[in-house]
C-alpha cells in the first residue's frame, strides 16, 4: 500500500497550500480586525493597535451566556432529533417494495418545493401554541428533506446480504435498523448530523419570525443584536465598533472549528463495510 | 389498527387545519373593563375632554427605541405604572423583527391587536389606509397638550396628517442628515465653508487633487462619499444632497397642490448630469454604489475623504470621538445649506399609532401619548428612564467623569457598559415641546447641540407620501428601474436621452403616471 | 453496484407478487417507523400550504383577504422586472450549482488522494471554514478584497503587475458582477459541498482498490472503475436535490446586488423582496404569494423532469 510520494503528490501538496491560502485571506482579515483597536478600512497583515477589547466586550456583554446555553441546547437537542426523522425516513424509503413507498417519497419531496409562506406558516404554529417555545425552533428544522435523502443514498450502499442474515436471525426491522443500518452509517451520521448541527447553530430566521421572549434567544440572535447595537460607536474599553463586530463573527465561528477535528475521523477511518460483510 | 390511528391523525390534522382557515383564535382583549366603564357613561350627555376615562390596562408593542430588557425595561415599566396608574403591558420584538411581528399579530385578527403601536414611513400610511388605526384628529384638536402651547413643533404634527387626518402621533422630531466638513482640511486647503454649489465643486476639487489631509501625496483622497446614489427608502437619507438640490427621485407635492414624480422633471436631469461630472472627476467616491453606511464612516475616520452627509446631533460627537480615535483631527464644520439646497430635510417622524381596536382611544391619547410630553416627571422618565437605574443626581464617579452632589448625569448603559446613557425613548434635542425643566441640557455635548440646533434652523419637512393601491402594484419596480437608470447614468456615463429612453421603454414612464394620477384622485376625492 | 437495491422484506419474500393486505401487515412496523416523518411534515409543511390560496386574494394582513382571481398573474406576466428576474434566478442558480458541485467534487477527489492525514486533516478544516461566514459578512469582506481603490487586494495586485492600467468595479460592473457572484459562491460552499462526497468516498471498499493495485491499475483508472461510479449516484442526488432550491436563490445576491447591476443579478426573490419593502404602500401578499407560487411551480419541473431523466438512465428516481 506504502508507495513513494511522486510529483503528482508534490504537486497536489502545493495545490492545497494555495486553496487553503485563498479560503484563508477573507477570514483572516476579520480575524486582525477583531484584535485591531484602530478602525481600518483597508487589508494589512497585523493589527495596527493590537488588544483584545472585542472579545471582552462580546464575552463581557451581562446576558450572553444564556444564549449560549440555549444554542447549545438546541443545537444537540435539535441534531437528535433531526437526525432520528432522517434516518427514519431514509429506512423505510429504501423498502422499495412496500406499498405506499412512492406516495411518502412523493409527499417529502414535495415539501421541498413548496411553502406556504411566512405568514400562513406562522399562523398554523400560534394555532398549536408552538410559538415562544423552544419546540418550534427544535422541530421545524429538524424534517429536513434534502438531508433524508442523502442519508437514504447512503443507506443504499448497505449490501443486501446484510439484510437478508438479520432477517434470518429474526430481526424485526427496528432491530434491523438499530443493530446493522445505524452502526454501519458512521460517516454518514456524521456527516449530516454535521449539517444539521451547523443549520442548528446558525439558525437566526426562526427564532426571528417564533421567539418575542428574549429569554429565548439563542447565540446568533444576540450576536446579532451585538453587531446591530454596535451599529452606535460605543467604543468599550478602547474597542471601536468595527473591532466588536468582527470579533462576534470570530465567535461565532469557533465552536466548530473545535469540533470539526473530532468528526474528521469518521470521514478519514470510514466505515469498513468490507469487513463485515461474509 | 395502524391505518386506523393514521386516519385519526389526519384528522387531527385536518380538523387544525380548517381552524387555521376560519381564522379562529382565542384571543381574548385586555382592555374590556374600560370599554364597560365607557358604555356605562355613554348615556350622560357630554363628550367634552373631561368625561374621558382613564384606561385600566394599556398594551404597547414597540420596537428597541422604547427602554429594552436589558437596559431594566421593567424599572421603566413600574415607575410608569406608578405615575399614571394605569397597567401597562409592553410587548417588544427584537429590533430588526419588529415590523415582521407587527405584520403577523395584525394578520391574526383584531382581538390581538395591542392599543398602541410605534410605526413609520410607508406602514404608517399604509396601516392607515387600511383602516388598522384611529383618526385621533379630534383628539388632538382638543387636547390639553395642544391648548397649553408648549408645542414648539406644530408643523411636525401638521406634517404626519395623511390628506388632513391625523392617525399616528410624532413625540419628537425625526431629525436629518447636514454636511460636515474637516475642519483641517478646508484649512490645508485654505479655504473656507462653501456657501454656493460652485464654491461647493470648488472644495471638492481641491481634497480630491490636492493634498488635504497634509501627508505629501497629492491626490490619494477624494471629496465626498455616501452609500448609494439614491437614500435606501427613506426619503430623508439623501446622502448627495448638494448634488440633487431642488431635484427629487421620489413623488412630491407641487405648489398647486398637485402631485409629481420628481424623477421626470427637468431639474432631475440636472441633479443627474452634476452627479455624474462629478464622479467623472473623481470627487465622489467610487465605490458609492457598493458602499454601507458603515464602509463610509470606516472611510470618513481613515482619512480617505473629507465631506460627509450625516445625521445631525448625536453623531456629531460620535464622528469627532472616532476621528480622534483613530488619531485624526476631529474637528468638523457642520455646513449651511448651500444657497442651491436652501434646506435640508428633514424626514417624516415615526408615529404612536392607536389602533382601530383599541376600545378606549380618547383614554389611550390622553393618558398615554399627552403624559409623555406632560414636561413633567413623565416626560423626564421617556427622555432620561428610571432614577438610579438610568441617570442619577448622586454624587459619583461614572467611567471617566465626576458628579457633584445634586448633578443631573445618566449612569453607566446596562447593556453596553463602558458607556453612558444619553437618553431613551425622547430625544431632547429632538423635542417637539418647550420642556425648561429639561435637567439633561447641559449634558449634551457642544458640537451635537450646534449641528443640531442649525439643522432644526434650516430644514423643511419632507411631504408625506400617502399609500394607494395603484403604488402598492407598481412603486416596487418603479423604483428598481429609477435606481438602475441612476447608476447607469453616473457610473456608467449613459446619456441622460439614453437613460430616459430607458425609462419610457421599460414601462416606468407609464407606471409613474399612473401612480401619479392615482394620489391626485385619492387627494381630489378627500 | 448499480443494481436495484432490495429492502429486507423483498429479500425475505423472494421477488413474487403479494396481495396488499398480506404486504401491508408485512410492512407494518416501517409504516409506524414513518410516522413521525408525517406528523413533521403535515405540521409544519402541509398545513402552512393552505396559504398558497393568498395567491388568488388581495390581502395586506389587516382587512380580509379579497378574492381577485388570476389577477396577480396577469400582472406578474406584464412586469419585465419580474421576467428579468425570472430569467437571472435560473441563469445564476444552476450556473452556480453546477460549479459548486464540479468543484466540490473535484476537491474531494483530491482530497482523498492526500497522502498525509495530517495535511489533510488541516486543510480539510480550513476549505470549509467559509461556509461559517455569514453572507453579509463575506458580502462586506469581498466588496473590500474586489474594490476598485487600492485598498482592493485584487486591482492592487493587477495594477503593480501592470496587468490593468485602473482598477476594476469588480462588483459595480455589469459584465463582471455574474463572474464575481460565482467565484464567491464557489469561495464560500465548495469545502462544505465536499463532506457530503467525502463521505461517500470514505464508504468505498478498500478492498477494490487493492485489488485494483494488484491488477497493475493506476491512480487514473481507479478513480475511473472506482472512485467515480461509487461517487456518481451522490453527485446525481445532490444535483436534483439542489435544483428543487433552484428558486429560492435570496441572500447571496441579496447582500452583493446594487443598483447598478439589476438588471443582471435580481432575483425572483430579490423581487419580491423590493415589491414588499419599496413599493412605498403595505405590500399585498397576495402578489409576492403568486410570484412565490410561480417560482414553486417552475422549481416542481425542474426536478420532475429531472427525475424522470434519472430514471430513465440509472432505473430509478431520487427518492
Amino acid at each position: 500500500m506504502k508507495k513513494k510520494a511522486t510529483a503528482f503528490d508534490y504537486a497536489l501538496v502545493v495545490i492545497f497550500i494555495l486553496i487553503s491560502i485563498i479560503m484563508i485571506v477573507p477570514i483572516y482579515k476579520v480575524l486582525i480586525d477583531s484584535l485591531d483597536l484602530k478602525t481600518a478600512y483597508g487589508m494589512k497583515l497585523f493589527p495596527e493597535r493590537f488588544g483584545m477589547a472585542g472579545y471582552v466586550s462580546v464575552f463581557t456583554n451581562p446576558t450572553l451566556y444564556k444564549p449560549f446555553l440555549v444554542s447549545c441546547l438546541t443545537t444537540v437537542v435539535g441534531t437528535i432529533t433531526g437526525l432520528t426523522i432522517a434516518t427514519l425516513g431514509a429506512y423505510v424509503l429504501i423498502q422499495w417494495k412496500m406499498p405506499g413507498r412512492t406516495l411518502f417519497a412523493n409527499l417529502m419531496l414535495f415539501t421541498m418545493i413548496f411553502s406556504g409562506g411566512m405568514i400562513p406558516t406562522y399562523l398554523v404554529m400560534k394555532t398549536l401554541h408552538l410559538t415562544n417555545t423552544l419546540l418550534v425552533v427544535i422541530l421545524m428544522p429538524a424534517i429536513n428533506v434534502y438531508n433524508m435523502v442523502l442519508m437514504r443514498n447512503f443507506f443504499e450502499g448497505i449490501p443486501d446480504s446484510l439484510f437478508e442474515s438479520a432477517e434470518i436471525d429474526g430481526c424485526s426491522p427496528m432491530g434491523i435498523f438499530l443493530k446493522i443500518v445505524l452502526p454501519l452509517s458512521k460517516a454518514a451520521l456524521t456527516a449530516i448530523g454535521l449539517m444539521y448541527a451547523v443549520s442548528y447553530w446558525n439558525d437566526y430566521t426562526h427564532y426571528k419570525l417564533y421567539i418575542t421572549n428574549d429569554n429565548l434567544y439563542n447565540f446568533q440572535m444576540k450576536l446579532r443584536s451585538v453587531i446591530m447595537g454596535s451599529d452606535l460607536p460605543h467604543a468599550i474599553g478602547g474597542a471601536t465598533e468595527n473591532t466588536v463586530k468582527n470579533a462576534a463573527v470570530i465567535v461565532a465561528i469557533l465552536p466548530f472549528m473545535i469540533i470539526y477535528p473530532f468528526c474528521q475521523k469518521y470521514f478519514i477511518q470510514g466505515v469498513n463495510i468490507g469487513a463485515v460483510k461474509e | 389498527m395502524r391505518v386506523k390511528k393514521m386516519l385519526a391523525a389526519g384528522m387531527a390534522m385536518t380538523m387544525a387545519a380548517s381552524m387555521v382557515l376560519s381564522g379562529c383564535s382565542s384571543g381574548s382583549k385586555t382592555s374590556g373593563s374600560a370599554a364597560n366603564a365607557e358604555s356605562s357613561t355613554a348615556t350622560g350627555e357630554t363628550a367634552g375632554k373631561n368625561d374621558i376615562k382613564k384606561p385600566e390596562k394599556i398594551t404597547i408593542m414597540v420596537n428597541g427605541t422604547v427602554t429594552t430588557k436589558p437596559n431594566n425595561r421593567e424599572a421603566f415599566e413600574k415607575k410608569w405604572e406608578a405615575l399614571t396608574g394605569i397597567d401597562l403591558e409592553i410587548i417588544q420584538p427584537d429590533h430588526d423583527a419588529y415590523f415582521d411581528v407587527l405584520g403577523q399579530t395584525f394578520a391574526s385578527g383584531p382581538e390581538n391587536w395591542p392599543d398602541l403601536i410605534i410605526l413609520n414611513g410607508s406602514y404608517y400610511t399604509g396601516y392607515a389606509e387600511e383602516g388598522a388605526l384611529w383618526d385621533m384628529t379630534d383628539a388632538w384638536n382638543n387636547s390639553e397638550l395642544k391648548a397649553s402651547g408648549r408645542v414648539t413643533g406644530e408643523e411636525v404634527i401638521d406634517n404626519t396628517k395623511i390628506n388632513g387626518k391625523l392617525f399616528g402621533f410624532p413625540v419628537a422630531r425625526r431629525g436629518g442628515c447636514l454636511t460636515y466638513v474637516k475642519k483641517a482640511w478646508l484649512d490645508r486647503c485654505e479655504l473656507k465653508a462653501p456657501e454656493t454649489y460652485d464654491e461647493y465643486l470648488n472644495m471638492l476639487k481641491a481634497f480630491t487633487e490636492g493634498d488635504p489631509d497634509g501627508n505629501g501625496i497629492n491626490g490619494d483622497t477624494y471629496g465626498v462619499s455616501a452609500a448609494g446614489f439614491v437614500g435606501q427608502g427613506d426619503p430623508s437619507s439623501n446622502y448627495l444632497p448638494e448634488f440633487y438640490q431642488d431635484a427629487k427621485p421620489n413623488f412630491e407635492k407641487g405648489e398647486d397642490g398637485l402631485w409629481y414624480d420628481g424623477f421626470t422633471k427637468d431639474n432631475f436631469k440636472g441633479a443627474l448630469t452634476r452627479l455624474r461630472d462629478a464622479y467623472a472627476a473623481g470627487y465622489i467616491d467610487k465605490e458609492t454604489l457598493t458602499n454601507g453606511t458603515k464602509d463610509c464612516r470606516n472611510k470618513f475616520y481613515e482619512d480617505k475623504f473629507g465631506v460627509f452627509t450625516y445625521w445631525a446631533g448625536t453623531w456629531a460627537s460620535n464622528l469627532k470621538n472616532n476621528l480622534e480615535a483613530n488619531g485624526k483631527d476631529g474637528e468638523l464644520v457642520p455646513l449651511k445649506p448651500i444657497k442651491e439646497i436652501g434646506a435640508y430635510e428633514e424626514g417624516t417622524a415615526p408615529v404612536w399609532a392607536i389602533t382601530s381596536s383599541c376600545e378606549n382611544p380618547e383614554g389611550v391619547f390622553k393618558y398615554f401619548i399627552e403624559t409623555m410630553l406632560d414636561g413633567g416627571d413623565t416626560q423626564l422618565l421617556w427622555s432620561y428612564g428610571v432614577e438610579d437605574v438610568h441617570w442619577s443626581k448622586k454624587a459619583e464617579t461614572i467611567l471617566d467623569n465626576t458628579y457633584a452632589e445634586g448633578q443631573f448625569h445618566t449612569k453607566e448603559s446596562l447593556e453596553q457598559p463602558g458607556t453612558q446613557y444619553t437618553k431613551q425613548h425622547l430625544d431632547p434635542m429632538l423635542s417637539i415641546v418647550k420642556w425648561d425643566e429639561d435637567p439633561g441640557k447641559d449634558t449634551v455635548k457642544e458640537e451635537a447641540k450646534v449641528s443640531q440646533e442649525l439643522f432644526n434652523k434650516n430644514c423643511r419637512q419632507a411631504s408625506i407620501i400617502p399609500s394607494t393601491d395603484v403604488m402598492a402594484t407598481y412603486n416596487g419596480d418603479l423604483t428598481t428601474l429609477k435606481n438602475s437608470i441612476v447608476a447607469d447614468v453616473v457610473v456608467q456615463g449613459i446619456s441622460i436621452e439614453e437613460a430616459y429612453a430607458r425609462f419610457e421603454k421599460e414601462g416606468g414612464a407609464e407606471w409613474s403616471k399612473k401612480i401619479v394620477d392615482s394620489l391626485n384622485e385619492q387627494e381630489s376625492a378627500k | 453496484m448499480n443494481t436495484k437495491k432490495k429492502g429486507p422484506a423483498a429479500v425475505a419474500a423472494g421477488n413474487q407478487k403479494r396481495p396488499l393486505l398480506v404486504s401491508l401487515r408485512y410492512y407494518k412496523g416501517f409504516y409506524l417507523m414513518f410516522l413521525p416523518v408525517l406528523i413533521f411534515a403535515i405540521v409544519f409543511h402541509y398545513l402552512p400550504m393552505f396559504g398558497v390560496r393568498y395567491a388568488f386574494y388581495t390581502y395586506k394582513g389587516i382587512k380580509e383577504p379579497v378574492f381577485v382571481g388570476l389577477q396577480h398573474f396577469e400582472k406578474m406576466m406584464k412586469m419585465s422586472g419580474f421576467w428579468n428576474a425570472f430569467g437571472n434566478t435560473i441563469t445564476l442558480s444552476v450556473i452556480k450549482l453546477l460549479l459548486n458541485t464540479f468543484m466540490a467534487v473535484v476537491l474531494s477527489l483530491m482530497l482523498n488522494e492526500l497522502r498525509s492525514a495530517t495535511f489533510k486533516k488541516v486543510t480539510q478544516t480550513i476549505v470549509y471554514l467559509p461556509h461559517f461566514m455569514s453572507w453579509v459578512v463575506t458580502a462586506s469582506v469581498f466588496t473590500l478584497i474586489l474594490s476598485p481603490s487600492d485598498a482592493g487586494l485584487i486591482n492592487a495586485l493587477m495594477v503593480k503587475f501592470g496587468i490593468v492600467k485602473e482598477g476594476i468595479y469588480f462588483l459595480g460592473d455589469k459584465n463582471w458582477w455574474r463572474p464575481m457572484f460565482y467565484i464567491i459562491n464557489v469561495w464560500k460552499d465548495t469545502g462544505w459541498g465536499t463532506i457530503i462526497f467525502i463521505a461517500t468516498l470514505s464508504g468505498i471498499n478498500p478492498e477494490l482498490y487493492e485489488a485494483a493495485s494488484m491488477d497493475g491499475a493506476g491512480r487514473l483508472n481507479k478513480l475511473r472503475f472506482i472512485t467515480m461510479p461509487a461517487l456518481s449516484n451522490t453527485i446525481i442526488t445532490v444535483l436534483i436535490l439542489n435544483l428543487a432550491k433552484v428558486m429560492n436563490l435570496f441572500e447571496s445576491v441579496f447582500v452583493m446586488q446594487n443598483d447598478a447591476v439589476t438588471q443582471k443579478s435580481d432575483v425572483l426573490h430579490t423581487y419580491i423582496y423590493t415589491q414588499t419593502f419599496n413599493s412605498g404602500a403595505l405590500p399585498d401578499y397576495g402578489y409576492t404569494t403568486a410570484v412565490g407560487l410561480t417560482a414553486s411551480l417552475v422549481g416542481c419541473a425542474l426536478v420532475l423532469i429531472c427525475n424522470k431523466a434519472s430514471q430513465k438512465v440509472r432505473g430509478r428516481g431520487i427518492v
